[in-house]
């Protein structure tokens, strides 16, 4: 059997990948994607876990992250589509008129 | 009993919260307010009359309505009484107050501010008479203050004219000084007897403190090279509070200037009533003053010097309202002379004539500035006396009266006055008042002959006569004028007798000799005074000089300007305090107080200023922002916190 710590390992790699994704992409689609990344590693990290100590509650809250990443892209790509009818653009640099 | 005394001050009070809330029709609100001060005269003379059944040591009636003050051993009940002394003030409040109130809505017919007025005129009568019926000096403080705040609004009422707001605002001012030193002697009085109470309340209970005068008797207070009595120190706090009120050398000033105001508010509150309260004050608190035979002497020789100071500068006036105003500071003086001189119920006796005739004179007075359309320069009127024969013959009488001759109310009264300066030995003070009556007879005829004898100067009116809602009032105080007097003849002393129980004074013997000498002098100096008024009155032009200037020369210059005690104030005091103003204006405001304010803004802004850059709007750099405070707690978490 693979051991736990391969799992949580590559866990922190994707979430890094994805930490990266965020701070280094303008485009706000990757952005999403990278979001996604991170949270499918955290996800990853929870049933690796659950699998060790046998237990449920964390399977559990997988399906809830599921769930919420599935609502946040709904709301996120809402909010992407209306920006772009505005801005004719995706590039988040491009949207920065609350700056002080 | 005591329903009815509390009647007295309620029902004008009625009366001002109807003006204030309800009324907004100017008939209804004359009516009303004259209906409301008539009522409470009727009460009174009721009251009069179950206080004179009863025998004459019980007669006092006191009514406690709660307890106004209770903070540990300072207990100030909200509690008036009713005897003698307070029963003829308020006859005299009451009735010279609805006459005047009845004269003014013909007076103030077609003003925009009727009803207003009303109000403040009912308003004073309610605190006037909560000045005379207070049983503690609180209460009575409240009523002294009441009157001062009417007196300003009433000064002050055209205030689209700015020397009415000026003149308000300095008998304000000028009261304030009284004010404080009249605070400082409750002080006083509470430290050394524990109570503000005059009397005590009802049947067994706490004595007040004119029942314990003997307490402070031989006690000193100050330093020990300087220790002065007790009794000198309050009762010298009381005289300062009395000269402020009832304007006495050195805090007169306020008065002439007060006539910025509506006529009839001159003859109720700037003649007979309010200007009164101070010689009440003293009268009231008579034991104290007493007590202290230096204070006495202060008293007498202030109420002198005023009265001969005032006395000169009614002379040489060409305002027919100034002349009357310094009448009435002189006037005040022979009251506050008597007060010193131990003779209350002169003082009493003289403040009551003089309230009906010196009414009567502002009434017809304004009858005559009504007539003649606004004017009230003596050297543009001249020959009225055909075209206002009421206005004529009253204002005559009231002349006659207040010169003091035989047998009109003022001779009687002031006669007293003289009489006791004799009498006891004050020989100055009676030099001084004696020549001051003789002055008084001198400007009253000048008077008379300047506004009704001759021709007319100023063709650009036609006098009328005032409608009768207003010259019904004088006729009526005409014939108090005439037969004032008899309430104290020298044979009878009715007012002796009635104050005795208060004032405990036995009646004086009357003086033929003085009485022969003044009416000569008075007659002799009204006529003198009428006729260089007379035969000089083609020498008289509008603007121009008084006919005995020339002989005179600058004398009459300070006498029109009373000793240029206006102009030392205004030196002193008065320059000072608009050179600091302006200093706070000019310099203090803006550089100090905006400096200050500008300045805690300008900090913060220029501080929000340089952290605005932090909001670059980028939201990968709020994202790495984020990221990076995360992974600090985090570690604190893991490695610090653990």
């Amino acid at each position: 059997m693979v051991p736990t710590s391969y799992y949580v390992l590559l866990s922190a790699i994707l979430f890094t990948i994805g930490v990266l994704g965020v701070l280094l992409r303008r485009n706000a689609i990757v952005i999403f994607m990278a979001v996604e990344l991170m949270l499918n590693a955290a996800n990853l990290a929870l049933v690796a876990f659950a699998r060790e100590r046998l237990g449920v509650e964390a399977q559990v809250i997988v399906f809830f992250v599921i769930t919420v990443a599935a609502a946040e892209v709904a709301v996120g790509l809402a909010l992407l589509v209306a920006i772009f009818r505005t801005k004719r653009t995706a590039d988040v640099d491009e949207v920065s008129t609350l700056k002080g | 009993m005591e329903l009815l005394i509390w009647l007295i001050p309620l029902l004008p009070f009625i009366g001002f919260l109807l003006n204030v809330f309800v009324i907004r029709r100017e008939r209804t609100a004359g009516l009303v307010a004259s209906g409301m001060v008539a009522a409470a005269f009727v009460v009174t003379l009721i009251a009069v009359g179950v206080l004179a059944s009863m025998p004459p040591e019980e007669r006092r009636i006191v009514s406690t309505a709660w307890e106004w003050i209770n903070t540990g051993s300072f207990q100030v009940p909200f509690a008036i009484m009713f005897d003698p002394l307070t029963a003829v003030m308020a006859l005299l409040i009451t009735g010279v107050g609805a006459l005047i109130h009845v004269y003014s809505i013909g007076y103030m017919h077609g003003d925009p501010r009727v009803v207003r007025y009303f109000a403040y005129l009912n308003l004073f009568v309610t605190m006037m008479l909560f000045l005379v019926m207070a049983n503690n000096l609180l209460l009575l403080f409240l009523g002294w203050e009441g009157v001062g705040l009417c007196s300003f609004l009433l000064i002050g009422f055209w205030f689209e004219r700015k020397t009415a707001g000026e003149a308000a605002v300095k008998a304000f001012v000028v009261n304030r000084i009284g004010d404080a030193a009249f605070i400082l002697a409750m002080l006083a009085i509470f430290t050394y007897f524990g109570t503000l109470n005059f009397y005590s309340e009802g049947e067994g209970g706490a004595l007040g403190f004119l029942e314990r005068v003997g307490d402070i008797a031989g006690l000193r207070v100050g330093p020990n090279w300087q220790p002065i009595f007790v009794s000198t120190a309050i009762s010298f706090l009381l005289l300062i509070g009395a000269t402020g009120k009832s304007a006495q050398f050195p805090l007169f000033v306020w008065l002439p200037d007060a006539m910025a105001g509506p006529t009839p508010v001159s003859a109720l509150i700037h003649a007979a009533t309010m200007v009164t309260g101070g010689v009440y004050l003293m009268a009231r608190t008579e034991p104290l003053f007493v007590a202290s035979f230096t204070t006495q002497g202060w008293v007498t020789w202030i109420g002198a010097l005023t009265a001969l100071m005032a006395g000169t500068a009614a002379m040489a006036q060409w305002d027919i309202k100034r002349v009357l105003a310094y009448s009435t500071v002189s006037q005040l003086g022979f009251m506050v002379a008597a007060c010193g001189m131990g003779a209350y119920v002169a003082a009493i006796f003289h403040l009551l004539t003089h309230g009906i005739f010196k009414a009567l004179l502002f009434l017809a007075a304004g009858s005559v500035i009504h007539g003649t359309h606004d004017t009230q320069d003596m050297r543009r009127m001249g020959g009225l006396k055909d075209a206002m024969p009421v206005t004529f013959r009253t204002y005559l009488i009231g002349a006659l009266a207040l010169a003091g001759i035989f047998p009109l109310a003022g001779f009687w009264s002031k006669d007293e006055i003289l009489a006791h300066a004799v009498g006891h030995g004050h020989t100055p003070i009676f030099i001084i008042l004696f020549i001051t009556s003789l002055f008084t007879a001198f400007y009253m005829g000048r008077q008379v002959a300047l506004i009704f004898f001759g021709t007319q100067r100023d063709p650009s009116y036609h006098p009328h006569e005032s409608p009768q809602v207003m010259t019904v009032p004088l006729i009526v105080l005409a014939v108090g004028a005439i037969i004032g007097g008899a309430i104290n003849l020298p044979v009878l002393h009715w007012l002796t007798d009635w104050l005795e129980p208060v004032l405990h004074e036995q009646a004086g013997e009357f003086n033929l000799w003085l009485a022969l000498i003044a009416t000569i002098g008075a007659v002799g100096m009204g006529y003198l005074g009428w006729w260089i008024y007379t035969t000089n009155a083609a020498k008289i032009k509008i603007g121009g000089k008084d006919p005995i200037y020339r002989y005179s020369g600058d004398i009459w210059e300070g006498m029109a300007e009373a000793w240029y005690l206006d102009r030392l104030y205004q030196r002193t005091v008065v320059a000072g305090f608009e050179r600091l103003s302006d200093f706070l204006a000019r310099v203090f405001d803006p550089q100090g107080v905006d400096g200050l304010v500008m300045g805690v803004g300008r900090f913060f802004g220029g501080l929000a200023n340089s952290l605005r850059a932090v909001q670059t709007g980028y939201v990968r750099t709020y994202a790495l922002v984020f990221t990076v405070g995360v992974l600090l707690v985090i570690g604190f978490m893991l490695w610090i916190a653990r």
